[in-house]
């Protein structure tokens, strides 16, 4: 490891956006999910570990997707720093895409454990109940993987803007991976149907809910009360592991291909 | 060595090129002086690998620069662009560069302490949190301290006063590599007479010729048959001759002012 590992962990942990958006902002939402939307729960067990797991896996979701989002954005301010790099120091193309996926892993890693416990924290302190995970392993496993297609997602993203030349199209793309984990959000309400399988994002909340609750997620509507159609975990898992390939793919393909944008192009857009 | 062999670059497909055919054979240390705008620094980005190229080709040792990759020690520029790989502390990225291309910090931060830059705001403050003068000058001490083969410096003198500047005259001078400086000011080529001379004007490069040949050389704005480089500039030809009539060259402090002894002789 070179010392890109260290210092592009660092600048990731200290963003302040993400700081904000990845985790304050999110801790804000668990507090209103125990608080002001748990006030109907139904005091007995199983409503309670129910809440908790689609709390936990609808959250996580939007948390990590923020992340993602400053991965992205960091990706395409250094961008023509990358290549240089790339070219010109032991930092080769695969030893970048290396270090600065183990990084940024790290920090999805670390952003998951934080809405860990302050979900189970929080709503422990609400429902004076400890609703733990009923598969620690299948949700380490899950966490390990969305973290995985997060920061594929994102890089490909930023690499995509930058081999396109779109410097303009930088805010908005950057925040895709946000605006689908709100998507994802909305099957609380909406039945995606086979789409919820088609979807990354839907994909990931319902393993999250799955692995925490030990029932099997649903296509969507979970808050509605008609005829629910239950997921297939498996297909889920292949579903999402065939995204985590198809990205990095397309992630190394597009870093060889990259010139870079210069800061000041996005900056004068 | 870099070799430039018939380069072409535009920014867009249907856009002018900004450089147009430009040969050369960067073997020593060289001056590429020309007035601003004139495609200097898009030359540099082409010589790096960092900018598509229409036409030709660009040999670093032998090796096309497109096909490079992981080569320690083979180019560093002093763009801050390529100098910010991440959004640290300017002490933490000299020491992050350092280790990527087996530099010395510690002669990073000679230089820049020769330059007025002590290391106090290097700890707290990021590249784009210091001034223009000071990015520059962080930049290519950063360049320098690489010990890269070949090393490409843009326009290192811009914001840095005359004392500084010649503090800078000195590592360049005693830099045992390829050093390839742009710049439109013509004042710092009396410090180095025994570099070559590149002239752009237009996206077009002429030369080179030796800097010791550019001390009597004058500016002519007519065709001169004795002319050591005959250049384009604004559809003139101006000439470069040694003695005769012009403007010298060394009086001319930047190449912008070619464009007013154009206008000039057009009017008068």
């Amino acid at each position: 490891m070179t010392k890109y590992f260290n210092f592009n962990l660092k600048a990731l942990l200290t963003n302040p956006y993400l700081i904000f958006w990845a985790i304050i902002f999110m801790e804000y939402w668990v507090l209103m999910w125990a608080y002001v939307f748990g006030a109907n729960v139904p005091p007995y067990e199983e409503a309670i570990s129910d809440y908790t797991s689609m709390a936990y896996g609808s959250l996580t979701i939007i948390s990590l997707s923020a992340v993602a989002t400053g991965i992205a954005e960091t990706l395409i301010h250094s961008s023509k720093s990358i290549k240089f790099v790339t070219k010109y120091t032991k930092l080769s193309p695969a030893r970048f895409l290396a270090e600065n996926a183990a990084s940024s892993l790290m920090v999805l890693l670390i952003v998951s454990a934080i809405m860990f416990s302050s979900v189970i924290g929080v709503f422990w302190h609400k429902f004076g109940m400890l609703v733990l995970p009923k598969s620690p392993l299948g949700l380490a496993a899950t966490t390990l993987l969305s973290a995985i297609f997060l920061y594929a997602f994102s890089a490909f993203l930023s690499l995509l803007i930058v081999v396109l030349k779109a410097p303009k199209s930088a805010s908005f793309v950057t925040f895709i991976p946000l605006m689908l984990s709100f998507l994802s959000y909305s099957s609380l309400w909406i039945d995606f149907k086979i789409f919820a399988y088609i979807s990354p994002f839907n994909c990931i909340s319902a393993l999250f809910y799955h692995y925490y609750s030990g029932k099997r997620p649903v296509t969507g509507g979970f808050f509605m009360s008609n005829g629910k159609e239950l997921m297939d975990t498996a297909l889920t898992t292949v579903s999402l592991t065939a995204w985590i390939i198809t990205m990095l793919a397309l992630v190394i393909i597009l870093l060889r291909k990259m010139r870079g944008v210069s800061i000041e192009e996005i900056r004068l857009v | 060595m870099i070799n430039v062999e018939g380069l072409e670059v535009s920014y867009g497909r249907f856009k002018e090129p900004v450089l147009r055919s430009v040969n050369a054979v960067f073997d020593d240390k060289s001056l590429v002086l020309g007035p601003n705008g004139s495609g200097k620094t898009t030359l540099f980005r082409a010589l790096c690998g960092l900018t598509k190229t229409r036409k030709g080709r660009i040999l670093v040792d032998g090796v096309n620069v497109e096909e490079i990759y992981a080569k320690t020690g083979v180019i560093m520029a002093n763009f801050p662009e390529v100098l910010s790989l991440l959004s640290i502390k300017v002490s933490d990225l000299i020491r992050l560069y350092a280790d990527l291309t087996g530099g010395d910090q510690a002669f990073a931060h000679q230089i820049l302490v020769g330059l007025g830059i002590s290391e106090t705001p290097l700890k707290c403050k990021k590249l784009h949190e210091l001034s223009a003068g000071q990015i520059k000058a962080v930049c290519t001490a950063m360049a320098l301290s690489t010990h890269a083969k070949h090393v490409l410096l843009d326009e290192p003198f811009e914001q840095l006063d005359p004392a500084r500047k010649n503090k800078l005259i000195e590592h360049l001078i005693g830099y045992d590599g390829i050093i390839i400086l742009n710049t439109h000011e013509t004042w710092l080529i009396r410090n180095l007479a025994d570099w070559k001379a590149f002239f752009m004007f237009e996206g077009a490069l002429y030369g080179p010729v030796l800097v010791e040949e550019l001390f009597k050389a004058k500016f002519s704005l007519r065709e001169e048959a004795k002319a050591i480089i005959k250049l384009m500039v604004s559809g003139k030809t101006v000439s470069l001759v040694k003695g005769g009539r012009g403007k010298p060259v060394l009086s001319l402090e930047s190449l912008d002012k070619i464009y007013e002894l154009a206008l000039e002789a057009e009017k008068g």
